[in-house]
């Protein structure tokens, strides 16, 4: 078995009185990439949120290669956020690029801010700029300016400029026309993890299925593992 | 009598024939449910309840009363929903009563300071809170208005009432001038405005010849107060006197702007200020309206400061000053009347009483209003509030926390719902699914694939009637697109009227096959919950 | 009336401006907060550099490095007490403003209360030397060395903003806090960098001006007034309408002085920045946003 890159045991989180993750359980090893399926509402940004702290609270623990990174925790969404990132944690969230005012490459730079990473970010931006390479010709342009899909990837190459040990990418596709999806998926399938892990969180199956390592369905705040289950159980998740 | 052959019968056994140990074990858990709110009830009710004191010539009530009846014993009892009319009653009864009474002449000159300040801070409380303008320009407005007034009074013999009253022109003329950039600018480049005109005012004042640059201040406007009671205690006490009716009279207009038409529509549109201007409220209006009315207020205090002290110096147009009247709001709350005038009062309190500590006292008013602003949302008045909304938050929190889906009702949220049926259902509901979730094997999915309808096995039959109970919102249904031919999934809407929507894009060829979907479904929400 | 005096008193005035209101600029842009514990933070290195010339009555790098020195830690210290308890907490702006309001009150008492009203004077830190730029304009060494060493500081902080990894993190901050957590950029650490940096440019200017003025508890207040409306003509938060708006009032200052008089330099500098704001309500930097969008 590869190492243990990311282990949540026990995690609950949500939003005031409202309760998103109920008691969930998860494991990823180094080099696996994990599709998380399931509709909206369900929970899967919620866990990539709480993995990185910006949940209103949270209880259960989170190892993040090793270091717990979770706990209990009540208030100060995001107040930690920067230590875990820097422990090797790369989030691209839900929609669009974050910072609507800085250029491509500013904001590129930015995905590099660790000491070490900044180095290293003008060889990183160029392998990024490989993974997408529309975006060489917008290099100077206020992200603000951009159409969907750069946006987009902008984002998801925000998100690569760092040598990181969990890459977690919510809804890479959502919003965006089913040829493009396609492309942002086959980007990060491309990526090179090395000893890293990425999870995927996605409402279409078809732009994942035989593509992953591992499947997981997610509903009510629970994660369900296809082959864990007996037939018939199976047969009912898949609807 | 034997089963018909095609009946199945196994894998069924009756729980409560059997002892089972992981049941038998289970403890309740108690955890805090915290306190419900306690409220002070008045006895009685019926025709009393109608028999309330209401201000002349309206219909508005003096205490807030409503009647209920006690769930417990059934008695009708009475509970004052808004208590602020008795607090307000009793602290201005102590004002009015215990400054004279003490006989103490510093005490009283302080406390018509405490009065003048506090009418102050009900004005520009009127400015920041209701109109939601941050202008520091308030003490601005009163010391030009001041100023004006004096010199009127010293160059062309203005008795005191035509101070008072050219004081609130001038306050409005002011206004006007400062009201101008309020509608273009945001708020924080407002308030740095005004900041920075406050010191115009005071550098033009210092340096002005007219205004007595050479004296420091102007002094020898008439004064309110008659010939006769010139330098004695008497002039003290009328001074007090007509300060604390300027105080009543403020408090007037606060309630008249705040809680009549102007104050409304502003709390109205301060929801949504897009929504506002699309229903016809003019908030830019209301708010410049307000802010000209509080001008004219400012002023008139403006004219009444300087008749009162028979003079002005540019002292109030310090920046010391601005800050000292910033803190009392801010200890007292911004935007509750009750806010201003504690506030003042605690403000004016140290400052005086600690005047041997020189500007040590200053600095103690600095941290407190410092400690008040890091860590009150509301200031004074806003901390029951506040403490309310963590102790509801924590509670929330800890409920969601241990609230299972489906599951039981915890007992936090137990004291909150009055039907207590509810409960109990819950409670067996829960049981129920537990148990029916043993139940679900292969087998018996295979079994219902095969037959959706007909007799079934005692496992499988449960499972179905529990099904069928379940209330009509959200539950799953077969839709015949064309008979014999199409069915899809459907899920019922519940309430009249709204149609069922569909749940995925698969069609049926047969009933059956629907049927089973159906069933698949119901048993992957069953596993779920 | 324009002559070459006007014109040297203009620049040093905007230069000084520049670099009150370069450091109220940064901090809105980066915190969200307006730092009316500016001020303060001035006094109270004006009299870190008046203690260093105390203890060390020769140097004139002692002088600077005090007043420096002291601005950077009093920024640190308003940051601990006014940024780092309230940044996430509801209603932060309004708030930080009002706490920020209150160190300025108890921090010029306490100054009062521990220095006494009486102004000290700092010693010339470029020495009593003088100038002849032409034969009627005459410069001191004072005057040259402090726009010299403004001018050269603003365009080491321009630059530090445009091109260094601490520039970029504090314009990803202003942009969005969250996002900036999440490239890891951590809110409390760089709030403390940029208010001491912001409080060290405070400090260089209390030294700076108070070659002129001298240093009080009250010192701080003028130019902590100065440092704001250029800083709101500008358009808050942006840095380079900061320095046009420094320019534009750093002329109107010394034009109005040798027109009108010193009395009326307040007054006509109001009327152009209610002028400037009536037209664009969102300042100088405003208007260059909506150019370049």
């Amino acid at each position: 078995m590869q190492h243990e890159i990311l282990k949540v045991s026990g995690l609950s989180a949500g939003y005031g009185p409202l309760r998103v993750l109920h008691d969930l359980d998860l494991s990823i090893h180094a080099g696996e990439r994990v599709g998380i399926v399931g509709l909206n509402g369900h929970g899967k940004s919620t866990l990539f949120r709480a993995i990185a702290g910006l949940t209103d609270w949270q209880s259960g623990s989170v190892l993040l290669d090793g270091v717990e990174v979770g706990g209990k925790r009540s208030q100060g969404p995001g107040r930690h956020t920067h230590r875990i990132v820097r422990r090797g944690l790369a989030l691209m969230p839900q929609g669009d690029a974050i910072f609507h005012g800085l250029t491509v490459a500013e904001h590129l730079d930015s995905g590099a801010y660790t000491t070490a990473a900044w180095r290293a970010r003008r060889e990183r931006r160029e392998q990024v700029l490989e993974i997408f390479p529309p975006l060489r010709k917008l290099l100077d342009v206020p992200v603000g300016r951009l159409s969907g899909g750069e946006r987009r990837m902008v984002s998801l190459g925000r998100g690569l400029m760092t040598d990181a040990k969990l890459y977690l990418v919510d809804e890479p596709s959502l919003g965006l026309a089913p040829k493009i999806s396609k492309v942002m998926i086959d980007a990060l399938m491309r990526i090179n993890l090395d000893h890293g892990a990425m999870v995927i969180a996605e409402q279409n199956l078809s732009l994942l299925e035989g593509r992953v390592t591992r499947l997981l369905g997610m509903h009510g705040g629970k994660l369900k593992r296809g082959t864990d289950l007996p037939i018939g159980r199976n047969a009912a998740m898949e609807i | 009598m034997s089963a018909p052959e095609d009946t199945p019968v196994g894998g069924w056994r009756n729980p409560q024939l059997e002892h089972d140990p992981a049941r038998a074990k289970v403890r309740p858990v108690l955890s805090a449910v915290g306190r419900r709110r306690w409220w002070f009830k008045l006895k009685g009710g019926g025709d009393r309840l109608w028999r309330r004191v209401r201000y002349p010539f309206t219909r508005r009530t003096v205490l807030r009363i409503r009647g209920e009846y006690n769930p417990k014993t059934l008695a009708r009892e009475r509970t004052v929903v808004d208590k602020r009319p008795i607090w307000w009653l009793i602290g201005l009864t102590l004002l009015a009563v215990l400054p004279p009474l003490s006989g103490n002449t510093s005490l009283l000159s302080a406390a018509t300071i405490f009065a003048i300040y506090a009418s102050i801070n009900l004005v520009w409380m009127l400015i920041i809170g209701t109109a939601g303008i941050f202008s520091l320009a308030t003490l601005a407005v009163v010391g030009a208005s001041a100023y004006g007034a004096a010199w009127l009074s010293i160059q062309h013999g203005l008795p005191w009432w035509g101070m008072i009253s050219t004081g609130a022109g001038l306050g409005l003329a002011f206004g006007v001038i400062v009201a101008l950039p309020a509608i273009r600018l945001e708020g924080f480049y407002y308030a740095l405005l005004t900041l920075g005109l406050v010191e115009l005012c005071r550098v033009y004042v210092v340096q002005s010849k007219v205004f007595g640059s050479a004296t420091g201040g102007l002094y020898g406007a008439d004064t309110y107060v008659p010939e006769a009671l010139q330098d004695s205690d008497g002039a003290v006490l009328l001074g007090y006197a007509a300060a604390f009716v300027m105080l009543l009279a403020m408090l007037g207009l606060y309630r008249l702007v705040n809680g009549q038409r102007l104050g409304r529509l502003l709390r109205t549109a301060r929801e949504d200020e897009a929504f506002a201007e699309a229903v016809g409220i003019g908030y830019d209006r209301a708010r410049v309206q307000v802010f000209l009315i509080s001008s004219v207020a400012l002023g008139a205090i403006g004219g009444f400061y300087a008749s009162h002290f028979k003079g002005v110096s540019p002292s109030i147009f310090s920046t010391d000053q601005l800050l000292l009247m910033l803190a009392m709001i801010v200890i007292g709350g911004i935007g509750t009347a009750e806010g201003a005038v504690v506030g003042t009062l605690i403000v004016v309190l140290l400052d005086k009483l600690l005047i041997e500590w020189g500007p040590m006292r200053l600095v103690l008013i600095g941290l407190i209003m410092l400690g008040t602003v890091l860590f009150t949302r509301g200031g004074l008045f806003g901390i029951k509030s506040q403490f309310r909304a963590w102790r509801e938050r924590r509670k929330s929190e800890r409920r969601a926390a241990r609230t299972e889906k489906g599951g039981e009702v915890v007992p936090e949220e137990a004291t909150d719902i009055h039907d207590k049926q509810a409960i109990y259902y819950r409670r067996q509901d829960k049981l129920i699914r537990d148990y029916l979730r043993t139940l679900v094997t292969d087998e018996l999915i295979e079994e219902h694939r095969r037959k959706p309808l007909g007799q079934h096995s005692e496992a499988l039959e449960r499972v179905l009637n529990y099904f069928r109970r379940g209330p009509v919102p959200d539950k799953y249904a077969v839709m015949a697109i064309k008979p014999f031919e199409a069915y899809r999934v459907v899920a019922l809407a519940g309430r009249r009227g709204v149609p069922p929507r569909l749940v995925d894009d698969r069609v049926y060829p047969t009933l059956e096959e629907a049927y089973h979907a159906v069933f698949l479904r119901r048993v992957n929400d069953l596993l779920e919950s | 009336m324009i002559d070459g005096y006007v014109i040297v008193s203009a620049v040093t005035l905007a230069s000084i401006y520049g670099l009150l209101a370069i450091g109220i600029s940064i901090i809105w842009s980066s915190l969200g907060m307006l730092n009316m514990a500016f001020g303060f933070t001035f006094a109270a290195a004006g009299y870190g550099a008046w203690y260093a010339a105390q203890q060390f009555p020769d140097s004139a790098a002692a002088v600077l490095a005090g007043g420096i020195l002291t601005g950077a830690l009093v920024g640190a210290l308003v940051c601990a007490v006014a940024f780092i308890p309230l940044h996430d907490k509801p209603n932060f702006t309004v708030r930080a403003l009002i706490a920020t309001l209150a160190i300025s009150l108890l921090g010029t008492q306490a100054l009062l209360a521990v220095f006494g009203p009486r102004v000290k004077a700092l010693p010339k830190v470029f020495g009593p030397k003088t100038f002849e730029l032409t034969e009627d304009v005459v410069i001191t060494a004072d005057k040259l060395g402090s726009v010299a060493s403004s001018i050269v500081l603003l365009l080491l902080v321009l630059a530090w903003m445009k091109t260094s990894r601490r520039g970029l993190e504090i314009r990803a901050m202003m942009q969005n806090p969250e996002g900036a957590a999440l490239v890891g950029i951590g809110v409390r650490s760089t709030a403390f960098a940029v208010m001491a940096v912001t409080g060290a440019l405070a400090g260089l200017a209390a030294v700076l001006l108070s070659q002129t003025y001298f240093v009080s508890p009250y010192s701080g207040l003028l130019p902590l007034i100065k440092g704001l409306i250029v800083a709101l003509a500008g358009g808050l938060g942006s840095v380079s309408g900061a320095l046009i708006a420094a320019c534009l009032l750093g002329f109107v200052e010394a034009a109005t002085s040798a027109v009108l008089g010193g009395q009326y330099v307040l007054i006509t500098q109001f009327a152009l920045i209610i002028a400037i704001l009536l037209v664009r309500p969102r300042g100088i930097g405003g208007l260059l946003d909506e150019t370049r969008e």
